[in-house]
C-alpha cells in the first residue's frame, strides 16, 4: 500500500509514497525510513526539543536532488510548532521544532532524511548548551584516526573536569560533545575554548591533527572543526539518518567502542546503519543521555 | 528486532492513548497568551495566516562569497560597534537624544503583553476593509478548545467581531477578532489617524450620464464570474526558481569560506597553559 | 492627500479609465535612532563581510541563493531582470466578481484611485460597480513587480486593492482544529453576551495608546522626571468545566 493515514497522539497524518525507495542501491524505502524514525523517536526527541531544525529533503531518494530547507514547509498543520529565529540578515525565519512524534513523522513524510540543528535552543539562540569538536578526516585519514583524536580530546577535557560524549557523524567522522550550562555560556566562549583545545592538540600531534580550515592542511590528518561552535552553524542531530548510499546513522558510542575499534583495527565498529541502530538504541542511549541535563562550565568562563 | 512499540504501532495505524497535545508556551513562537471576553479567558497562540512565498537571497561578498551581515557602524570612530555599545535614543532636537532602555520600552504597555482583552464587539459589516493590516490565526492551547469553539460559534451566529488591543513585538496593535470557518482569525488594524483622507475630486466633478452608466453596467455584467484566485499566480517566483534550478544543474555553486573567527581573546593565556599541562599528561599516558 | 505614487489605465472590454494611485495608509510611529554609547553618535548600517570583518560596499555585493550549508548559486542583475515582468501602464481587468466573495484576508494593501484628467468614465465605473456590488479582478505591473488585485467602488471613488496569491494564504482546514460539542445553552448565552457588549464601530475612538505612553515617557525624561516601570499582566485561563458558570457571571456583570 503506497498511502496510509495514521493517528499519532490524536492527530491525523497522511503518509504517502511509502513504497518509494529512498536508498535505491541498498534498498530502504520511505516506509522503512518512517519506521526507523518512529522507533528511534523516544531516544531522539529529547535532543530535538526546542531546537530550530534545518532539513535536508530527498524526495527522489538519496541519488536525486535534495533541498536544503530552513523555513518550515507550508502549508503545515497548526499543531506543528515553529520557532522564529534570526538567520543571517533576515529578521526572523520560521523554523520547524519537533517536540513530538507526530512532527518528526510529518517531516519524514516530506522525505526529510537528515535533521540538523544548532547547538543552542530556539529561545536563546546565542547560548549553546554544549561545545562540539567536529572531527573530520581529510583525504588519507579515516574514522580510526578520528577515534584517536577523539580520545585525546576526551583526556584533555577530563583533566579540566569536563565530561564528554561521542557519536558517529554518520559519514566519515566523529563528534565529541561536552554538555554545558547555557545560562552561563555564549558561543564566543565555546568557540574560543574549542579553538584553543584544537590548537594545543595540533601543536602536540602535528602529523595526525590540524586545526586549520584550509583544505591543503588536511591531507592525511583529522581536522578539528572548532568553527562549528557558532550560532549560525548546525550539527546533524544524534540518531539522524544520513543521505549516503546506505542508511547510516549519527549514533552515540561508548568510549570503550573507540578503544575496541582501535585495538582490532576495525573501522566498521564505528559505523552504524539504521537497522543496527534500532536494535542498539536502548543500550547506546545510555552513553549519551547525560548530554541532556549535565550542566558543566567551561574553564575561564 | 527491538523497537519502540508505541511508535511502531502508531506508524502501523493503531490508536494511541495519553495524548500530550500542544505545550503551554511553545518555545520561540510568535506569541502565546490568553484571549478574553468579559470573564472568559481562553489560552491561545498566534499562528501565521499568510505565508508569503518569496524566493529569498543572501547578500554575499563578491570577493570571497562570504555572507554579509548588517552591523551598526560608527561614522565618528570609523568602526563596527558591538551590541553592548549600542543604545536607543529619540531625537528631540537635532543632535540631542533622550535615551530609552529595553525595559523602559517594554514597560510602556504593561497590561497588554500576554492578554488580548476583548472589551467590545462590533458588527463586522461596519468595518471598512481599508482598516485591515496583517492577518493571523489564533489556535487554542490545551484546555482552551471548548471556550475557543464557543467564542467562534457565538461570533459567527451574531455576525459580530471583537475589538481589542495587544502588544506584539514592541508595538501595540488595534485588532479585530473574526470568526472564519469555526476558527478565530485575528487581524491587526490601522489606527484611524493613520488612514489618509480619500480624494474628493471625483465627488466635485460631474455625474456620469445614464447612457454611460448603462453601457458600463452592461460590460461589467458580461464579465461577471466566480472569484477563483487560484487562477492568478506569482510568476516571478517560478521564473526565479527555474533560473536557479538550471544553475544548480550546471553545478556552478560557490562556497563561502569557513569563518576563521576572531583571534583568541585575552584571558586565553590561562586556558592555554592549563591545556598545555593537560596535554603533557595525555602524552605521558600514551607513551 | 499623499502624492501620486503611480499612473495607469484601467482597461477592460473597450473601456479605458486613466487613474492616479495614492497610498491610503500612513503609519506615524515614533522612530528611534541607534547611537554609540560612548559618543552618542548616530550609527549607520553597513554590510560587513563575515569572513574578514570588513565593510563591503555596494559594488562588491552579489546575491546568492542558499542551496546547502555555505553553498550558494549566484544571481547576477541580468538574471534577476529576466524574472521581471514587462513594464506597462495598464491595469487589466479580466473579470468581475461580487465584492462580498473577496474575503478580507486576501487584501494586502489598498490604494486610492483618482481620475487622471478624464472623469466621465471614472464616475461611470464607480457608479456601476457600486450598484452591482461588484469588484474588478485585475493584474498590473508597477515598479518592475507584477500585481494581482481588485478594483472596487465606494460610490463616488474607486479603490485598488492589492490581493495576496491564494497559495500564500493558510487554509483554515490545515489548522486541524477539532469541532467541539457545544450546548445550545452555552452558545445562547455566549451570543447574548456578545450582543450586550456590541457597540457601533467608531475607529476614531481607539487611539494608539502605546505611542501616546511612549511619547509621555520621552517627555517626562526630557524634563528630567523619574519614570516607574510596570510588569505585564497574566490572566488565568477558564477551565472547560467552569465555562458555563463563567459565562453566566459575565452576563450578569455586563
Amino acid at each position: 500500500m503506497n498511502k496510509r493515514t495514521v493517528k499519532i497522539n490524536e492527530r491525523e497524518l497522511s503518509l504517502s509514497n511509502l513504497d518509494k525507495d529512498l536508498y535505491p542501491s541498498y534498498g530502504f524505502t520511505k516506509a522503512q525510513t518512517l519506521e526507523y524514525y518512529g522507533s528511534i523517536a523516544p531516544f531522539m526527541l529529547p535532543f530535538l526539543k526546542d531546537r530550530a531544525l534545518t532539513l535536508k529533503r530527498y524526495p527522489q531518494g538519496v541519488e536525486g536532488d535534495f533541498f536544503f530547507q530552513k523555513r518550515c514547509p507550508a502549508p503545515r498543520p497548526a499543531w506543528l510548532e515553529t520557532a522564529e529565529v534570526p538567520y543571517g540578515n533576515e529578521k526572523r525565519i520560521t523554523y520547524c521544532v519537533a517536540n513530538n512524534l507526530e512532527t518528526l513523522i510529518w517531516l519524514t513524510n516530506l522525505a526529510s532524511i537528515e535533521f540538523h540543528a544548532p547547538l543552542a535552543k530556539a529561545d536563546f539562540p546565542d547560548n549553546p548548551d554544549s561545545v562540539v569538536f567536529d572531527l573530520d578526516p581529510g583525504v588519507g585519514a579515516d574514522v580510526l584516526d578520528c577515534a584517536k583524536v577523539a580520545l585525546m580530546v576526551k583526556d584533555v577535557l577530563s583533566d579540566l573536569k569536563l565530561e564528554c560524549f561521542v557519536k558517529t557523524s554518520g559519514k566519515k567522522g566523529l563528534h565529541v560533545f561536552a554538555p554545558l550550562d547555557r545560562k552561563k555560556t555564549k558561543f564566543e566562549d565555546t568557540k574560543n575554548f574549542s579553538k584553543a583545545v584544537a590548537s594545543i592538540i595540533q601543536k602536540n600531534f602535528p602529523d595526525l591533527v590540524t586545526a586549520k580550515m584550509n583544505k591543503e592542511y588536511r591531507n592525511k590528518k583529522v581536522f578539528i572543526n572548532w568553527s562549528q561552535n557558532d550560532a549560525s552553524k548546525t550539527m546533524v542531530c544524534v540518531y539522524s539518518l544520513r543521505a549516503l548510499e546506505k542508511p547510516s546513522v549519527s549514533f552515540p558510542l561508548s568510549w570503550k567502542d573507540l578503544d575496541k575499534a582501535l585495538e582490532l583495527h576495525a573501522p566498521e565498529h564505528l559505523r552504524v546503519l539504521a537497522t543496527q541502530a534500532e536494535v542498539m538504541a536502548e543500550k547506546h542511549s545510555e552513553f549519551f543521555k547525560e548530554m541532556l541535563d549535565k550542566k558543566q562550565r567551561l574553564p575561564n568562563s | 528486532m527491538k523497537t519502540s512499540n508505541k511508535a511502531k504501532a502508531a506508524i502501523n495505524g493503531q490508536k494511541q492513548s495519553n495524548a500530550p497535545a500542544s505545550p503551554e508556551t511553545p518555545v520561540g513562537g510568535l506569541w502565546s497568551g490568553t484571549i478574553s471576553f468579559s470573564l472568559v479567558a481562553i489560552p491561545v497562540r498566534l499562528v501565521k495566516s499568510v505565508e508569503p512565498d518569496r524566493v529569498s537571497f543572501h547578500l554575499l561578498h563578491d570577493k570571497d562569497y562570504s555572507p554579509l551581515e548588517r552591523k551598526m557602524f560608527c561614522p565618528e570612530e570609523e568602526k563596527i560597534v558591538p551590541r553592548e555599545e549600542i543604545i536607543r535614543g529619540y531625537e528631540i532636537e537635532p543632535g540631542k537624544h533622550i535615551l530609552i532602555s529595553d525595559e523602559e520600552l517594554e514597560s510602556v504597555s504593561p497590561d497588554r503583553s500576554r492578554t488580548i482583552e476583548i472589551v467590545e464587539f462590533i458588527d463586522i459589516q461596519e468595518v471598512d476593509p481599508l482598516y485591515y493590516d496583517h492577518p493571523y490565526f489564533l489556535v487554542p492551547l490545551k484546555g482552551g478548545e471548548k471556550s475557543y469553539s464557543l467564542l467562534a460559534e457565538s461570533m459567527r451566529r451574531t455576525g459580530k467581531a471583537g475589538i481589542a488591543k495587544f502588544v506584539l513585538d514592541d508595538r501595540e496593535h488595534l485588532v479585530l477578532i473574526i470568526s472564519r470557518d469555526a476558527a478565530l482569525a485575528i487581524s491587526t488594524l490601522h489606527y484611524s489617524d493613520e488612514i489618509l483622507p480619500e480624494n474628493d475630486t471625483a465627488a466635485a466633478m460631474h455625474e456620469a450620464s445614464n447612457d454611460a452608466n448603462n453601457l458600463m453596467k452592461k460590460s461589467i455584467q458580461g464579465m461577471m464570474a466566480d472569484f477563483t484566485p487560484e487562477k492568478y499566480s506569482n510568476g516571478r517566483r517560478k521564473k526565479l526558481l527555474d533560473i536557479i534550478n538550471k544553475k544548480i544543474k550546471k553545478k556552478t555553486e560557490v562556497e563561502a569560506p569557513e569563518t576563521q573567527g576572531e583571534e583568541a581573546a585575552e584571558g586565553m593565556a590561562d586556558l592555554m597553559s592549563a591545556l598545555e599541562k593537560s596535554m603533557r599528561k595525555v602524552k605521558k599516558t600514551d607513551e | 492627500m499623499a502624492s501620486t505614487l503611480w499612473i495607469g489605465n484601467i482597461q477592460f472590454d473597450n473601456i479605458t479609465v486613466p487613474v492616479k494611485l495614492h497610498t491610503a495608509v500612513s503609519q506615524n510611529r515614533i522612530q528611534f535612532h541607534l547611537l554609540h554609547k560612548t559618543d552618542r553618535v548616530k550609527l549607520h548600517q553597513r554590510m560587513i563581510c563575515k569572513f574578514d570583518g570588513a565593510p563591503a560596499p555596494a559594488e562588491e555585493q552579489v546575491k546568492g541563493f542558499l542551496v546547502d550549508e555555505r553553498k550558494y548559486v549566484l544571481m547576477n542583475p541580468e538574471e534577476l531582470q529576466q524574472a521581471e515582468p514587462e513594464s506597462s501602464r495598464t491595469i487589466d481587468i479580466h473579470e468581475f466578481v461580487k465584492t462580498s466573495r473577496i474575503e478580507p484576508v486576501f487584501i494586502e494593501r489598498t490604494y486610492y484611485l483618482e481620475p487622471d484628467n478624464v472623469v466621465k468614465s471614472y464616475s461611470a465605473l464607480a457608479a456601476a460597480l457600486k450598484e452591482l456590488n461588484a469588484s474588478g479582478v485585475c493584474t498590473w505591473v508597477m515598479r518592475k513587480r507584477a500585481y494581482f488585485g481588485a478594483i472596487l467602488s465606494t460610490g463616488k471613488n474607486l479603490r485598488l486593492n492589492v490581493l495576496r496569491y491564494s497559495d500564500e494564504i493558510v487554509p483554515v482546514k490545515s489548522l486541524g482544529l477539532e469541532s467541539f460539542e457545544l450546548s445550545e445553552k452555552e452558545v445562547g448565552i455566549g451570543s447574548e453576551l456578545i450582543n450586550k457588549l456590541t457597540v457601533k464601530f467608531q475607529p476614531e475612538k481607539y487611539g494608539n495608546e502605546h505611542q501616546k505612553k511612549l511619547r509621555d515617557m520621552i517627555e517626562k525624561k526630557a524634563r528630567g522626571q523619574k519614570i516607574t516601570l510596570m510588569t505585564p499582566k497574566h490572566l488565568k485561563p477558564t477551565t472547560p468545566g467552569k465555562l458555563l458558570e463563567t459565562l453566566e457571571k459575565s452576563l450578569k456583570a455586563a
